[in-house]
C-alpha cells in the first residue's frame, strides 16, 4: 500500500499459486515446467514438458551427477509476533497517512510517499532426493520518502532506505518498530537542505559509510562475486561473472584482516532465511570470507558439485513459475570493534560520511564500482560538518576492501533487507539480507561524478 | 483459451465486483526459454499462467488484487479484497484517480504470430545447436538465450471497455566468449520467431571478439559510437526519466521546463510508435486506451511527455495511452515502444570514419540513474568495447565506466545508422510484457569515461 500527497495512491492484493516441476536430463541441463494447474493432471503435463523441452536441446558433455542429499523433511516457519493479515486496512493506512502528512509543509516537498508491504509464502517442495517438507515466511517493511525539488535541482532522502524501505522476516512489529513518523519531519528537511548543499568534493579521502550503503556494498561487491554459478560462467549471458576463480578459495586475499563475510540462512528476521533451500539443503552458516581471505563460495547442489564440494544451501526460485538458481541469503559483514559510529569519525581529520543509497553500478565481473547516496557528510577534525549533494564514490573491489581500516561493533551492526536482487532469465527477484555496521576506508575516489 | 475466453473470463470477473466503476484484466502468459552457457544447454523453462486483476474504483480511490486460481471463488475472493482496498482508501478522503477511461477503438496490429505462438521445443533445440557451431568454428563458446512467448490480453470495464490482444514475441542472445575472457554480443528481438537467424547472431557476436590484448582508455571525454544495443539502453532509460507524464507533472523529470525547447541535436527524432514495422505492437495500454503513435523529441525539440489517466489528470489533460498497469502504475506512465529514427550513415564504418581517436561501444551494462532531472546515468560497456584511431576500429579496449547524460548525449549526437535496430533485454522480471526500443547506431561527441576496467 502507498500514500503519497494526502491520499492513498494505492492498495494491491496479490494471491497467486502454482506448480514448478524441475527435472534434469543429462548433458541436457535442467527443464522446468510450471503451471497454475494445481491438479493431478495438470502436473503431469508440467511434468511431461519439463522433460521434453530440455530433451529438445542439444547433446552437451555431461556435468558431474548431483550428488545425494539428506531427505529433507518437515516444516518451517518464520516468527511473526503480529500478523499483518489478521489487521485492517485502515490500521495499516493509518500509519502511512500519519507518517506521509509530516513529510509535507514546505511547497518545495514535490512529492512524499509512504509505503508498506506484507506478503506470507506457503512452499512445499518434493523431490526424488525424498524431500518432502514445508515452508511459511512472511515479510513485512515500508519507508517514506521525500522529493524536494527548485530550480534545476531534484533531491530525495528515505528512511529507512530508498529501495522500497527496510523490509524483515518478521511481522507487523517490524513496520512498527521502524516509526517511520517520528523520523517524517528529519527527512522533510533534509531533502530541503540538500537542495542548498554543496557538492561533494572531488579526489581521494577517507570515506565512512553508513551500515546501509555498507550493506549494499557487500551485495553487490561481494555478494554476487561469490555466487558460484556465476565464477563457473554459468550466468555470463545475462547476471555476469565473476573476477574470483574457483582456485582462489583459501587463498585469495579479497580485503584487510579486518574483513569478515558470513552467508548464514539461520539469521533470525533475515529475508534469506529459511529451514531449507529451494533444493531441499538445510539452512546454515557458512564463512565465506575470514581475516581478509576467501573461505567458500555460495553454491546450489550443481555448481558445488562442478567443484567437489557440499552445496552452500543457496539455491533459491522467485516463485512456483522459477527455477531454482544461486542466490545470496544473509550475507553479512561481522561487527568489529571500532564502538560507534561517533568514534569511527573521531579518528578523521579530513573525510565524507556517506548514507542511504540512491544509485548503484559494478561492472559484469563484480570489480569496478560506482555507488551514490542520498546524502553525505563532510568531516573535518573527527566531527561530522556541513551536508554534501550528491555524493558519489568508485573503486576497485579488492583495493576498496583491502582499505577497510575500522568497523563499528555489534551495537551498531543492523540487519538490511533488499527484495530487488535481479538475476536469472526468466528474471527472478529473490529477497536477501546483509547484515552491516558503519566502517571507514581510506583513500577512496569520492566525488565522480562532477 | 482463445480471445474470447480471455474476455469472457474478464467479463466474468467483472460481474463479482461490487463497485460502480471496475474494471477486469486478465493475462495468459504461455513462454518458452532456453538458456546456455559453455556452448551447452543449461536451463529450460515453460511458463502457462493466467492472471485477473481487478481494479475497483470508490471516490477516486483504486483499489486491485489479482489471482491466477480462475475458479469463482478465487475470482469473488480477489473481487472482495479490491473492494476493501479501495474503501479502506476512500475513508481517508476524495482521491484524485479521475475515474475509468471510456471505450475507444483501436486498432489492429501485425505483432502476433502463429508458428510463435506454438512454443516448439524444436525451434529451440535447432537455434541452440546453431549458435554452438557457429561459436564452435571460431574456437569460442556460446552463452545466452533462445525465448518465445505469446501473451494474450483482454480488458472489460464499467465504462464499457470490451478489448482482446495477442501478442508474440522472440529473442535470442549470443555471448561469443574465447579461452581469454573476452566476449562479443548480438541480440535479435522479434515478433516472430522466424525472425531469428541463429548461425548469424552467433557469428557477429563472435566477430566481436578480439584476439588482441586490450589496451586501457584513460579517463575523459571522447568521440564514440553507440551500436544499437547501447543507444537502446540510454533511451531506455531515457523513457523513464524524462517522459514519465507523472514524474514531469511533479517537477521530478528530466524534461521540466524544457518542452518545445531544443534538448537534442536537430537530427534526433524520438517517437512512441507502437504500431511501426519491427517494434513489439499493441493495441492499448493497461486501462484499455487505445496505443497511437506519438513524438517526443522532434528535430531535437522536445514535444511531449506520455501520460496514463491518473498522470493525465494531474497535469490537467489526456491520456495518451501509457498506463502500465490498471488504474495507474504507482510510479507513473511510460513509452514502451520508442522509436528513433534513423539518419544518413550506411554503415557502423561510416560512423567511424571521422574520428580521429575515440570508441565503439557494443552495448552497455548494470547502467542506473545517478541524477533524474539531468538524466545522468552511470554504468560500464561490455562485451566489445574497441578504440576508434584515424576513422577505424583498430584496437580493443578494456570496458570502461561512463558516467554521462543520456539528453547531453542526444545534443551531442553527429550522425545515425539508417538501419534501425529493435534492442530488448527480454529479461521478464515478473510477468512477460515484451518490449524494446527501435534505434540506429549513432555517432556523438564528448561521451564521457568516468574509469576503467582492468
Amino acid at each position: 500500500m502507498r500514500v503519497s500527497g494526502g491520499h492513498v495512491e494505492g492498495v494491491d492484493c496479490t494471491s497467486e499459486e502454482g506448480v514448478g516441476i524441475r527435472v534434469a536430463v543429462p548433458g541436457r541441463g535442467f527443464g522446468f515446467a510450471a503451471t497454475r494447474e494445481v491438479t493431478k493432471t495438470g502436473l503431469e503435463l508440467a511434468l511431461a514438458r519439463a522433460a521434453a523441452i530440455a530433451r529438445a536441446l542439444p547433446l552437451a558433455a555431461r556435468r558431474p551427477p548431483l550428488p545425494p542429499i539428506p531427505p529433507a523433511c518437515g516444516h518451517w516457519a518464520s516468527t511473526c509476533e503480529i500478523d499483518p493479515f489478521e489487521l485492517t486496512l485502515d490500521e495499516r493506512l493509518e500509519l502511512l497517512l500519519a507518517a506521509e502528512a509530516l513529510l509535507h509543509g514546505d511547497p518545495r516537498i514535490v512529492r512524499g510517499v509512504a509505503e508498506s508491504l506484507a506478503i506470507r509464502t506457503v512452499v512445499a517442495l518434493a523431490s526424488s532426493d525424498g524431500a518432502a517438507l514445508t515452508q511459511e515466511r512472511t515479510e513485512c517493511g515500508g519507508a517514506i520518502t521525500a522529493y524536494a525539488a527548485a530550480d534545476d535541482e531534484l533531491q530525495k532522502r528515505s528512511y529507512p532506505n530508498g529501495h522500497g524501505g527496510s523490509v524483515a522476516l518478521a511481522g507487523h512489529e517490524h513496520l512498527l518498530a521502524l516509526e517511520l513518523a517520528a523520523n517524517a519531519p528529519r527527512v522533510a528537511e533534509e531533502a530541503l537542505e540538500l537542495l542548498s548543499a554543496p557538492p561533494c568534493p572531488t579526489g581521494r579521502t577517507t570515506l565512512v559509510l553508513g551500515d546501509e550503503q555498507l550493506a549494499l556494498q557487500v551485495h553487490e561487491s561481494i555478494g554476487h562475486a561469490l555466487e558460484l554459478d556465476r565464477i563457473l560462467l554459468g550466468e555470463a549471458s545475462y547476471a555476469g561473472t565473476s573476477w574470483v576463480s574457483p582456485s582462489d578459495i583459501g587463498t585469495l586475499r579479497y580485503g584487510s584482516q579486518l574483513l569478515a563475510i558470513s552467508a548464514d540462512a539461520t539469521l533470525p528476521g533475515g529475508l534469506g532465511s529459511f529451514g531449507w533451500d529451494d533444493e531441499g539443503v538445510a539452512a546454515q552458516r557458512t564463512m565465506l570470507i575470514e581475516d581478509g581471505v576467501l573461505r567458500a563460495t555460495l553454491s546450489d547442489r550443481q555448481s558445488a558439485a562442478a567443484i567437489g564440494v557440499a552445496s552452500s544451501g543457496a539455491a533459491r526460485a522467485d516463485g512456483f513459475a522459477r527455477q531454482p538458481i544461486v542466490r545470496m541469503t544473509n550475507i553479512s559483514i561481522e561487527p568489529g570493534e571500532a564502538g560507534t559510529l561517533e568514534q569511527l569519525i573521531a579518528d578523521v581529520r579530513e573525510g565524507v560520511y556517506m548514507e542511504t543509497n540512491r544509485s548503484w553500478s559494478i561492472d559484469d565481473r563484480r570489480l569496478h564500482f560506482q555507488f551514490g547516496t542520498e546524502i553525505g557528510r563532510e568531516i573535518r577534525d573527527g566531527r561530522l560538518g556541513r551536508l554534501l549533494r550528491n555524493p558519489t564514490y568508485a573503486g576497485i573491489t579488492p583495493q576498496f576492501w583491502g582499505s577497510l581500516d575500522a568497523i563499528a561493533s555489534a551495537p551498531a551492526w543492523r540487519l538490511w533487507g533488499l527484495l530487488n536482487c535481479g538475476k536469472g532469465e526468466p528474471g527472478q527477484f529473490a529477497h536477501v539480507s546483509h547484515g552491516a555496521a558503519p566502517a571507514r576506508f581510506r583513500d577512496v575516489e569520492v566525488g565522480v561524478l562532477r | 483459451m482463445n480471445d474470447d475466453g480471455e474476455l469472457e473470463l474478464a467479463q466474468r470477473a467483472l460481474a463479482h465486483l461490487d463497485a460502480d466503476e471496475a474494471q477486469a484484466t486478465v493475462t495468459r502468459e504461455r513462454s518458452l526459454a532456453s538458456r546456455f552457457a559453455r556452448s551447452a544447454p543449461t536451463q529450460a523453462t515453460a511458463i502457462d499462467d493466467t492472471v485477473v486483476e481487478l481494479l475497483c474504483v470508490l471516490d477516486g480511490h483504486t483499489g486491485a488484487a489479482s489471482t491466477n486460481q480462475l475458479h469463482d471463488e478465487g475470482i469473488a475472493a480477489a473481487a472482495r479484497s479490491a473492494r476493501a482496498a479501495a474503501a479502506a482508501a476512500a475513508r481517508s478522503g476524495g482521491g484524485t484517480y479521475p475515474g475509468l477511461p471510456d471505450p475507444a477503438p483501436t486498432r489492429p496490429h501485425q505483432g502476433y504470430d502463429r508458428a510463435t505462438a506454438e512454443l516448439d521445443a524444436g525451434d529451440a533445440g535447432a537455434a541452440l545447436g546453431a549458435a554452438f557451431a557457429a561459436c564452435a568454428a571460431a574456437d569460442l563458446e556460446a552463452f545466452g538465450i533462445w525465448t518465445a512467448g505469446e501473451v494474450r490480453t483482454a480488458i472489460a470495464s464499467s465504462a464499457g471497455v470490451a478489448l482482446t490482444d495477442a501478442v508474440t514475441d522472440a529473442h535470442m542472445k549470443v555471448i561469443a566468449r574465447d579461452a581469454h575472457g573476452r566476449s562479443g554480443y548480438a541480440a535479435t528481438t522479434a515478433v516472430a520467431t522466424a525472425s531469428i537467424d541463429p548461425s548469424a547472431l552467433a557469428a557477429a557476436a563472435a566477430a566481436r571478439v578480439s584476439g588482441g590484448e586490450p589496451l586501457e582508455l584513460e579517463v575523459g571525454e571522447y568521440r564514440v559510437v553507440l551500436d544499437h544495443a547501447a543507444v537502446g539502453t540510454l533511451l531506455e532509460f531515457l523513457g523513464s526519466l524524462a517522459f514519465n507524464g507523472l514524474a514531469h507533472a511533479e517537477q521530478r523529470g528530466a524534461l521540466c521546463g524544457q518542452i518545445g525547447r531544443r534538448v537534442a541535436a536537430p537530427c534526433v527524432n524520438l517517437a512512441d510508435s507502437p504500431r511501426a514495422p519491427a517494434t513489439l505492437p499493441r493495441s492499448f495500454d493497461a486501462e484499455g486506451v487505445p496505443k497511437r503513435p506519438l513524438p517526443l523529441i522532434q528535430d531535437g525539440v522536445a514535444h511531449a511527455v506520455v501520460h496514463d489517466s491518473r498522470s493525465a489528470a494531474l497535469a490537467a489533460t489526456s491520456s495518451t495511452g501509457h498506463a502500465l498497469a490498471p488504474g495507474g502504475a504507482p510510479d507513473g506512465p511510460e513509452p514502451t515502444n520508442l522509436v528513433l529514427a534513423g539518419g544518413g550513415a550506411a554503415t557502423l564504418e561510416e560512423l567511424c570514419a571521422p574520428i580521429e581517436r575515440g570508441l565503439f561501444v557494443t552495448r552497455l551494462w548494470y547502467v542506473n540513474t545517478v541524477e533524474p532531472r539531468h538524466a545522468l546515468l552511470t554504468g560500464m560497456t561490455r562485451d566489445g568495447t574497441f578504440l576508434i584511431e584515424h576513422g577505424e576500429i583498430t584496437r580493443p579496449l578494456r570496458d570502461v565506466r561512463f558516467t554521462d547524460s543520456a539528453l547531453r548525449i542526444l545534443a551531442a549526437t553527429e550522425e545515425l545508422t539508417a538501419a534501425q535496430r529493435l534492442v530488448s533485454d527480454a529479461d521478464f522480471y515478473g510477468r512477460r510484457f515484451a518490449s524494446g526500443v527501435l534505434c540506429p547506431a549513432l555517432r556523438a561527441e564528448g561521451f564521457r569515461v568516468s574509469g576503467g576496467s582492468a
